[in-house]
Parts: C-alpha cells; sequence; structure tokens
C-alpha cells in the first residue's frame, strides 16, 4: 500500500503560526525565484511528512527562494525548505520552514497562510555563469548554494508544487491543526535551469536535522508575477489528506 | 481485435521472504491461463526501483518462463528502457533474440525510454537524453537482427563490427513497438514504422485524433526495420463477471491502487526542467482521471469492467475508435483474489472474446507461418 506520513506533528504544533481564514491574495510582480532539488537520503522516510500526506519515493528537498524589489510591503527575500510529498495523487511540497528578511511580510505570510518564518539575512544574485544565493542569521550561515551554468528553458518546464503549511488554524471559534495548502501562481518572464550546487545547509537550523541532501537533482532560477491565492483547502493532518480535506473557499 | 494482458509484477508491502514468489507465480498461473483461453499476447514491463508499484526489473527472465510455459500466447516487452545507463543496445538484441528462440518466435518487442526520475536518476542517466537514445536503439537492434556481423559509429553507442548472436526466429525479425505515454510519440511511432503500444488512459476524443493521424503518417513512412508494425493498442483495466456491480467494485479496487501507487513516484519532468518530457506522460494522466483513491476511474469512460456485455460495449468503443487491440491490466498490488482474476479471464474469453474474433484471422508472427 502506499507510503504514509507518520510526522509527529504535536512538537511541531506549539510554535506553529495561527491562521485566521479569510479572503486574502498577494501579488507581487517580477520576483526572481531560485529552486534547487536534492534528494534525502533518510532512514526513515515516512517520519519526514504528516500522516496526511504519502512521502515521495525517493523523497526529495526543495530550497525555494524569492527575492523581489517592490512589493505591497517593500522589497523582500523569503526562502523556503521544503519536501516533496503527494497528498492522495497530488503532487505537494511539505513546509519545513521559511526565513524572511522583511518582518512584515513575515508576519502576514504567517498569518494569512501558515509560513513557519524566522528572521534572516537572505542574499540572491545572478550573474551570467551562476545565481547564488546565502542565507544567514547572526553570523551564522544557514544555507549556501548555487545554480550554475544556466541555459533558457520555458516557464512550462518548471514546476513549483502547491505548499502545505502545517499550521493552528481558526475555525468556527476554535483552533485547529491543519495543513494550510498555499496555491501560488506564477505567470513565467523568463527562466533558466543548471547544475545545482550546494555549499551549506544546516538542516536542524531549519526545523529538522534529519534532511541531508545526498544526490543532486536540478536547479532552476525563474523570474515571474507571483500571486499567493487565498486559501481553498484545509487537511486535517492527522488522516490521509483524500479523507481529511476541507474546502473552506472558492478561488 | 486482440486483447493481452499487461504485467507489472507489483508487490504490496508488508513484504515477506515468499512475497514477490508468490506474486512471480500468481502471475504465471494468469499467463498459463491467458494462453489456454485465446489471448493474444503477455507483455512485461521494465522497471527498477519502483517499491511496491513493479517489481519487474528482468522482464526477459519473466518471458522467458511465460514462453516455457506457454504454446500460443506472443510474450511481449512492453516496454524494455531504451537507456544506454540501464542496458547497451547489443544486450537487448541479444537477449531479445534469446526470448524469440525459447519462445519459438513469439517475441514483440516493444520500446521506451522510462519517464520517472526514480528510475532515471537511480541510473545517474540523463532525462534530457533518452529521446535520442531511444531513437539510437530502435534504428540499430533491427540491423543487428538482420545482419551476420553488424558496426555502428553513433551519437550514443559505437562498436566495432562482430557478429551478434543469436539471431531470432522470425524473419525478417520480431515485430516492434513503442509505448506512448507522452503527447506526440504517436507520431514517432508512425514515421518509423513501430506499433503503437498505448499505455495511459485517455478519452475517446482525444485517442481518435492520435489513432487517425498515427494511421495517417505511418502510410509514408521509412521504417526503422524491414518491415512495418502498424497496429495500435490501447491499455485498460479488466474485470468481468455475471455481478456487474462486483465487477464494477473490483475493477475500481484495481484502478483506484494503481493510480495511488504511480503517484507516489517522481516523474522526471516534475523535478528537472526539461523538453525532453514536453509534459504529461502516464502520471499526470492517471492524476486527471482520477480525484482521490476510491474513484480513480469514475471518470474513465470506456473502462472494461462489469458484466459481459458492459465489457463488450466499451471494447466496442475503443475498436470504433481505430484500436486494433486492448492489453488489460487485471490485477495490482494483489489487491484482487487470483482466483477472481482467473474467473474473470474467463468469462471475458467465454463470452466477450468471441464476438471479436468471429472470422478474424489469428495474429501471424511476421516471417513464421
Amino acid at each position: 500500500m502506499p507510503l504514509a506520513g507518520s510526522l509527529d506533528i504535536r512538537a511541531l504544533l506549539d510554535d506553529a503560526p495561527l491562521v485566521v481564514l479569510e479572503d486574502r491574495e498577494l501579488r507581487v510582480d517580477d520576483v526572481d525565484i531560485l529552486q534547487v532539488l536534492y534528494e534525502v537520503r533518510v532512514a526513515d522516510r515516512e517520519a519526514l511528512v504528516p500522516p496526511a500526506l504519502n512521502p515521495t519515493i525517493p523523497p526529495v528537498v526543495s530550497f525555494l527562494v524569492y527575492r523581489a524589489k517592490e512589493s505591497a510591503f517593500g522589497p523582500f527575500a523569503l526562502a523556503q525548505v521544503r519536501l516533496t510529498a503527494r497528498a492522495g495523487v497530488r503532487p505537494r511540497a511539505f513546509l519545513v520552514s521559511a526565513r524572511c528578511d522583511n518582518p512584515a511580510l513575515a508576519e502576514v505570510l504567517a498569518g494569512s497562510w501558515g509560513y513557519r518564518i524566522a528572521p534572516a539575512q537572505i542574499s540572491l544574485r545572478r550573474f551570467h555563469d551562476r545565481v547564488d544565493c546565502l542565507v544567514a542569521d547572526g553570523g551564522q550561515t544557514l544555507l549556501q548554494l548555487s545554480l550554475v551554468d544556466p541555459v533558457p528553458v520555458t516557464g512550462h518546464d518548471v514546476q513549483y508544487p502547491p505548499g502545505m503549511h502545517l499550521a493552528r488554524v481558526e475555525q468556527d471559534g476554535i483552533t485547529k491543526p491543519r495543513l494550510v495548502q498555499v496555491d501560488t501562481e506564477y505567470e513565467f518572464r523568463r527562466a533558466d535551469r543548471g547544475r545545482p550546487e550546494l555549499s551549506h545547509f544546516e538542516p536542524a537550523l531549519w526545523g529538522d536535522e534529519r534532511l541531508v541532501p545526498d544526490e543532486p537533482v536540478s536547479a532552476s532560477f525563474s523570474a515571474c508575477d507571483v500571486t499567493i491565492t487565498n486559501i481553498r483547502y484545509v487537511c486535517n493532518p492527522d488522516i490521509p489528506a483524500s479523507e481529511g480535506t476541507q474546502k473552506v473557499s472558492e478561488r | 481485435m486482440e486483447f493481452g494482458i499487461f504485467m507489472e509484477l507489483s508487490v504490496p508491502r508488508p513484504w515477506t521472504a515468499d512475497s514477490e514468489r508468490q506474486v512471480y507465480e500468481n502471475a504465471l498461473e494468469q499467463v498459463r491461463l491467458a494462453d489456454e483461453l485465446g489471448f493474444d499476447y503477455v507483455w512485461a514491463v521494465e522497471h527498477h526501483f519502483l517499491e511496491e508499484y513493479s517489481h519487474c526489473s528482468g522482464p526477459d527472465l519473466f518471458l522467458s518462463a511465460c514462453a516455457m510455459q506457454t504454446s500460443r500466447i506472443r510474450v511481449g516487452h512492453g516496454v524494455i528502457a531504451c537507456v544506454p545507463q540501464y542496458q547497451s543496445p547489443i544486450r537487448v538484441a541479444e537477449r531479445a533474440a534469446v526470448l524469440d528462440i525459447l519462445s519459438g518466435g513469439r517475441l514483440e518487442l516493444g520500446t521506451g525510454r522510462s519517464a520517472t526520475w526514480t528510475e532515471l536518476g537511480g541510473f545517474h542517466a540523463d532525462p534530457d537524453a533518452t529521446k535520442k537514445t531511444w531513437d539510437e536503439f530502435v534504428r540499430v537492434i533491427p540491423k543487428m537482427w538482420m545482419q551476420e556481423r553488424f558496426a555502428w559509429q553513433g551519437r550514443m553507442f559505437s562498436m566495432p563490427e562482430r557478429a551478434i548472436l543469436p539471431k531470432p526466429i522470425q524473419k525478417p525479425h520480431p515485430p516492434m513497438w513503442v509505448a506512448v505515454t507522452s503527447p506526440g510519440t504517436e507520431i514517432d511511432a508512425a514515421d518509423r514504422g513501430l506499433g503503437c503500444l498505448g499505455l495511459a488512459p485517455g478519452g475517446f476524443a482525444d485517442s481518435e485524433k492520435k489513432v487517425k493521424s498515427y494511421r495517417r503518417r505511418i502510410e509514408q513512412c521509412e521504417p526503422v526495420g524491414a518491415f512495418v508494425n502498424n497496429k495500435v493498442h490501447t491499455v485498460n483495466f479488466l474485470s468481468c463477471a455475471e455481478d456487474g456491480d462486483l465487477a464494477r467494485r473490483s475493477g475500481l479496487r484495481v484502478a483506484s491502487i494503481f493510480s495511488y501507487m504511480a503517484s507516489q513516484l517522481l516523474s522526471a519532468k516534475e523535478v528537472l526542467p526539461t523538453h525532453s518530457y514536453p509534459s504529461e506522460g502516464l502520471l499526470p494522466a492517471l492524476r486527471r482521471e482520477s480525484g482521490s483513491p476510491g474513484d480513480a476511474a469514475k471518470s474513465f469512460r470506456g473502462v472494461t469492467m462489469g458484466t459481459p456485455d458492459d465489457v463488450a460495449d466499451a471494447i466496442r468503443q475503443w475498436e470504433a475508435v481505430g484500436y486494433d487491440g486492448i492489453n488489460f491490466i487485471a490485477q495490482f498490488m494483489e489487491v484482487l483474489p487470483q482466483q477472481y482474476v482467473l474467473d474473470s479471464m474467463r468469462l471475458f474469453a467465454q463470452e466477450v472474446m468471441p464476438q471479436f474474433k468471429q472470422g478474424a484471422p489469428r495474429s501471424v508472427p511476421a516471417g513464421v507461418a
């Protein structure tokens, strides 16, 4: 039978963001996006994702970094560590944690979309021969990665699956643990791909020390207009998504 | 219409020391029965590392066992991976020829290139190159079979002159096919004179368009081999019982778990931005057809599940679309009792198959009269 997640979410709930469901979307134009994927070697891959989700074979960690020069909250950079997963048969990415250099935006991302988020300094620099990203906090490097030798591809070739964010969700006056499905629309202006290079990663500081990247998979860099849409689905993290998913709004 | 059975050899957890042997034994029993009942083909996949979904990494060995336990059913690779990191085309030609000899000239060679990162990444194969390597494989393999000695200077593969042995029994060579999951591969099949082995479910309108396009183009093809194989097959789930509700319930269990298991694999397209896998493939096609576990085939019109009349009606629809054959998945992950699978095949052969076989000539292997 399909592998099912077995991550114990209780320990994560204490500091999980509190989400109030509301009709809200966030559009940001001309966002640079670096995505680097690595296979993860782990003894117990089921324990990486909650019971609502299914791990993929093999599990893959996605480092997804946005940088925007303008937004309603000012310039920002956002770095996410996500794990490939499935909700039933649908491709999803379970958010392990995120870092953001814009406190006002971070607060909104946490409260409206359940981003488990902490501050950091984030640099994302594009050159013609490579794209470099550095995430640091208080002088400590949390993540350093690159895309090397970019070549153009079409936006159609690049995929960013919807995120599944563990949060405490207020519904009908009650706070419940839920996976919030974060759907993001991407309008591509250009896209490149290249060779992934991971120079440094501190998995414990991102929330899961078991995430040891092993095999490089791919790297892409794109420029997109991004819209994080209002939340349409939430999901009970303790039971399969096919049984525990609830529609909370229309698009 | 021709009919076949499709073997994934899926092995559900929990695995015991006996699990895989039991799955193989059950499959061989189904193949022996299919041979007795008049099914035309048994096809075996080639997959690697696909836990539970398919433990069929040595399909030529499995098909050899099938050949030795049967007398008339044709044994087909459905399909062999034409990826050099998996195997050299020399080894494909050699081993396929052995299978053709052991089966008395009953080999069908389906070709493909893998679509999952799970497999390609496991071999450190380059997904960008698989279309090109497949193309070179299908051009050289028939030459290896037909020429006494063979030499090649290619892009992916080169060799000095050698005799590639043994040679297949079927002359000029066994029929060749290509797996069609990605849009456009039916055109590749037609242009090379290869049979079209459909592996993804789809709607009638889209299928009819593909079949028409294939038929039109293959009339002007330059075949990679010595002859054109212009057959078009599709794949379907088989569950046939006098109790239609039972048949549909049982068939849906197979279809549902098939989609669910397939979805856990990583498609190459999902993790690597590449033109080589332009879109779709089997996994997204299955996702489109299934909402969630339990309703995998609800929207899949034309499923061959139900009473013999239901199944015959569905086959007529596919026949009208232009298909020459349907290959059935009758079991997956052992979710159905073996006896149910065997009874379903028997009822199909007794009640349904004759409606499509009367007056139809038997499939005659090329060169074996």
